[in-house]
């Protein structure tokens, strides 16, 4: 085990190497090694893949180089980042080596000889390097061409096929980390919110929460990982640590577009209630100006009424039972401010006024 | 090999050509014009390979002094990239120009240039919103690991797209209009199940909300969801049939369902047709559970028949019908439902017996093929005795109907009277009645004395909101036959479109 872990180690730091100027010294037979090496990984990944112990204990070793590094920070990882990585690391090495302008041309020669060999090699195809760099140079440029020609933004956010990618892949790391660590979760999360642009960051989380129930998506993962994915449970980690941020989850309720504040708070209960509650809250932070007659803030950064009201109009448009939620609340906070029925004089009451005129 | 490499000088002119007009496939028309060529150009790329893996890099610029040009412009054109095995072969040829141990300048130039274009190749997706790449790095996620997923949300939700805007008729103003290539969605369809039952669901909420009792709209339909054309490949034959014969089953026979059904059919034998001349595969693929040469018989193009000789099918098709259906001792061929299912795609030849019944009535003995086949198409679960009675019924009204043609007492309660009144005097079974409607509005349309008093005839028979749904679809049905098959009968024809376009101004 421990050989195993060290080989690991020393194949990362080579993976490293191999974007540096450093494989300027490299020539023909330490590219061959380092090939070598990449293969017999891959077949630990194979050999592996289904021992929970072994397999635990490399992603775990992955994992906290990975932080070591300075993971989920703005620039690519150099080593490898999980144990399913290893699964493609003779992929990861050959394309660093194949852009590194350092290498040298008798190396480079060398390097492109193993990789592409020609044709007349029928049926192997699939597993060989030569396969997998085609169908990558291949992907690319079919996604480059849907890109260009046929990709429109969803206005519907959650079902956008750029925003639902992020998604998947967002629970699917989150998945691989809580096996090899019970508490990496949040702090991955916590590690992405100090690195990741917020905004697109929020927006994936929702999409995420928002993503259908685990269908057998990534079977060879599952079978790999030798533990299926429970129904209801994928967005389990991520909604435990949004509603356990409070920096996190104003900014959620924030700076997320209404339709889908809702669509997510439809879904989950809990987030519904942390919504109304911050609803309410900034609703208490307007008076009424008599002058111009209606309601503003005194600070920056309060919500002002447009867009409380276009949240709670939202809010009223989905099915119950958060309809029925957002009504009795505002009724209840109308009560509470004395149920008035002439505007001007409690927020509530003119929400209400409005939404039902409105409706 | 002197006449290959002058065959590949002319051929290399040709595509350096194309591909400066092309640039990087940015517009729609060049878009278009490269996936005409895309398999020529990717045989170009092969022999070219060919040709390069024989010599040394400075025979290449000698031979070929503008191939930078050519392999530039290849590999900034993403739709020839995405095709097949080009990029792979283009990779190849990249790599003869690599220099092991260049000598000059010139030389260590050549290799740099080719190594950035294979760099270019193969590098990370830039795309052009950052924030995605962040993601991406910041999960710890190589583009190889999450190209699968994000090409098949993009080509999902594309799908889904272009579906909806099909059927909805939906003018897509804001960007331009992209064709799916068949064959794309096709390749989808065979890789992801799901896809092809929510295409097929998609059309049947159509054409049961929407569209019913037109046929010609429904035909519109069919062909723009692109399943009878994609239904030549028998997987997705099959797939689809089952969805039909699921939805016959639930609804018990609904005659929407039906129609729908024979409109695909329809145009799947005619999208079949198109495609080859000799059938890719054999028709047992498609109708795993028929005897072939029932189905054989079948897919007959009456058009391609003379009028007068339509009778020689159909009593082939009721004699072998019969001989399966009946004879107990033949279990492979299917049962009753089976044979009733495989003819109700070719529905047009039980609505053609009924027709050729009525316009001979009064002359002859109705054939007993001609009742037979009408008798089990209305009703197949029935044993023998209870078709043999069936045939007697309806065999009965012809000559009733035959004797008011000649008789001066003709009258819309006669009329009815003799389509509705049994011989023993009970009611008969329904699917009996619906097969006695049938007659009569045949009789309607094709008899002279019977043109005179349709309106009165149909309004007295259409007592109830089901059976003038029935007479509205048996009209539209009809003149939908004779549309395609050139009946010409203009008496007939004007008749029907007059009492439908009355009856559809009423309902």
């Amino acid at each position: 085990m421990d050989s195993l872990l060290q080989q690991l180690e020393r194949f990362s730091e080579v993976l490293a190497v191999s974007r540096t100027t450093h494989v300027s010294t490299w020539d023909a037979a330490t590219v061959r090694r380092a090939l070598q090496w990449a293969r017999y990984l891959r077949h630990v990944h194979r050999r592996f893949g289904r021992h929970a112990r072994i397999r635990k204990a490399l992603e775990r070793r992955l994992q906290n180089q990975w932080k070591q590094e300075g993971g989920s920070g703005p620039a690519p990882a150099l080593g490898l980042t999980n144990f399913q990585a290893l699964g493609h690391c003779d992929l990861l090495l050959s394309l660093r080596l194949l852009a590194n302008r350092a290498l040298g041309d008798a190396a480079f020669h060398y390097l492109l000889q193993e990789l592409f060999p020609g044709p007349g090699v029928p049926g192997a195809e699939e597993g060989t390097l030569q396969g997998s760099l085609a169908l990558l140079a291949r992907r690319r440029a079919a996604v480059h061409m849907l890109r260009s020609s046929a990709y429109r933004e969803n206005p519907v956010l959650q079902e956008d096929s750029l925003m639902k990618t992020q998604a998947e892949l967002l629970l699917e790391r989150l998945q691989e980390v809580g096996e090899a660590h019970a508490e990496g979760p949040g702090r991955f999360l916590s590690r992405l919110w100090e690195h990741l642009p917020h905004n697109n960051f929020l927006k994936v989380t929702a999409a995420a929460l928002l993503l259908p129930p685990s269908s057998p998506r990534h079977q060879e993962e599952e079978s790999e990982l030798g533990n299926p994915r429970r129904a209801g449970e994928r967005g389990r980690e991520l909604l435990h640590w949004l509603l356990g941020k409070s920096e996190v989850i104003v900014a959620f309720c924030r700076n997320l577009p209404a339709g889908l504040l809702t669509s997510v708070a439809g879904r989950h209960p809990e987030v519904s209630r942390v919504y109304l509650g911050l609803l309410t809250d900034w609703g208490r932070h307007l008076h009424y100006d008599l002058q111009k007659g209606i309601w503003i803030g005194t600070e920056s950064q309060d919500v002002p009424w447009e867009e409380l009201y276009g949240r709670f109009q939202s809010l009223c448009q989905a099915p119950p039972p958060l309809k029925d939620e957002v009504l009795t609340t505002l009724k209840s906070c109308k009560a509470q401010d004395g149920d008035f029925e002439v505007p001007g004089l409690s927020i509530w009451t003119d929400l209400l006024l409005a939404l039902e005129s409105g409706a | 090999m002197a006449q290959d490499s002058v065959g590949l000088s002319s051929d290399y002119q040709f595509w350096i050509q194309k591909l400066s007009v092309w640039k990087q496939a940015s517009t729609l028309e060049t878009q278009q014009d490269t996936c005409l060529y895309l398999p020529q150009f990717q045989e170009f790329l092969r022999q070219m390979y060919e040709a390069l893996k024989e010599m040394d890099s400075n025979t290449v610029i000698e031979r070929f002094p503008t191939i930078g040009q050519l392999l530039a412009k290849t590999c900034r054109n993403p739709f020839i990239l995405a095709y097949d095995e080009s990029q792979k072969i283009l990779i190849w040829c990249l790599c003869c120009l690599i220099n092991k141990d260049p000598q000059n300048s010139g030389e260590s130039q050549l290799n740099s240039w080719t190594r950035g274009l294979l760099s270019r190749i193969l590098a990370a997706f830039r795309s052009d919103i950052k924030e995605v790449d962040l993601f991406t790095q910041g999960l710890g996620y190589a583009p190889a690991d999450y190209y699968p997923g994000l090409l098949k949300n993009m080509v999902l939700s594309l799908v889904s797209e272009l579906r909806e805007n099909h059927l909805n008729g939906f003018n897509t103003q804001s960007r331009k209009k992209i064709c799916l290539p068949v064959s794309a969605v096709l390749c989808l369809w065979l890789r992801h199940l799901p896809s092809l039952e929510k295409a097929v669901l998609h059309l049947f909420e159509k054409l049961v909300s929407s569209e019913r009792n037109c046929l010609r709209r429904i035909e519109c339909f069919m062909k723009d969801s692109l399943l009878p054309e994609a239904a030549c490949h028998p997987a997705i034959f099959r797939v689809v049939d089952e969805m039909f014969r699921y939805a016959l089953l639930e609804t018990e026979g609904a005659p929407e369902v039906l129609a729908a059904m024979q409109v695909f059919t329809r145009c799947f034998v005619e999208a079949l047709e198109k495609e080859n001349q000799q059938p890719k595969f054999a028709l047992k693929t498609y109708f795993p559970y028929a005897s072939p040469s029932l189905v054989m018989v079948l897919l007959q193009r009456p058009k391609d028949i003379p009028q007068g000789l339509w009778h020689r099918p159909l009593k082939r098709i009721s004699e072998m019908l019969k001989e399966i259906v009946e004879d107990e001792t033949q279990g492979s061929s299917g049962g009753p439902f089976e044979n009733w299912f495989l003819l109700a795609h070719f529905g047009g030849w039980a609505d053609i017996a009924a027709e050729q019944l009525l316009t001979s009535v009064g002359d002859a003995e109705p054939p007993e093929a001609l009742l037979w086949l009408l008798a089990f198409s209305s009703s197949p679960g029935d044993g023998p005795q209870q078709r043999a009675q069936t045939m007697v019924e309806v065999k009965a009204v012809l000559s009733h109907l035959g004797r008011l043609l000649r008789s001066p007492t003709l009258s819309a309660g006669n009329l009815l009277a003799a389509a509705e009144e049994s011989r023993e005097g009970d009611p008969r079974p329904p699917a009996c009645q619906q097969l006695t409607r049938r007659l009569l509005l045949n009789f309607l349309l094709w008899a002279p004395g019977g043109r005179a008093m349709a309106r009165d005839v149909i309004t007295l028979m259409a007592r109830t909101d089901e059976i003038m749904h029935e007479i509205v679809g048996f009209l539209d049905q009809t003149l939908y036959r004779w549309d395609h098959l050139g009946v010409d009968a203009p008496g007939s024809r004007k008749l029907a479109r007059e009492l439908l376009a009355e009856l559809r101004g009423q309902a």
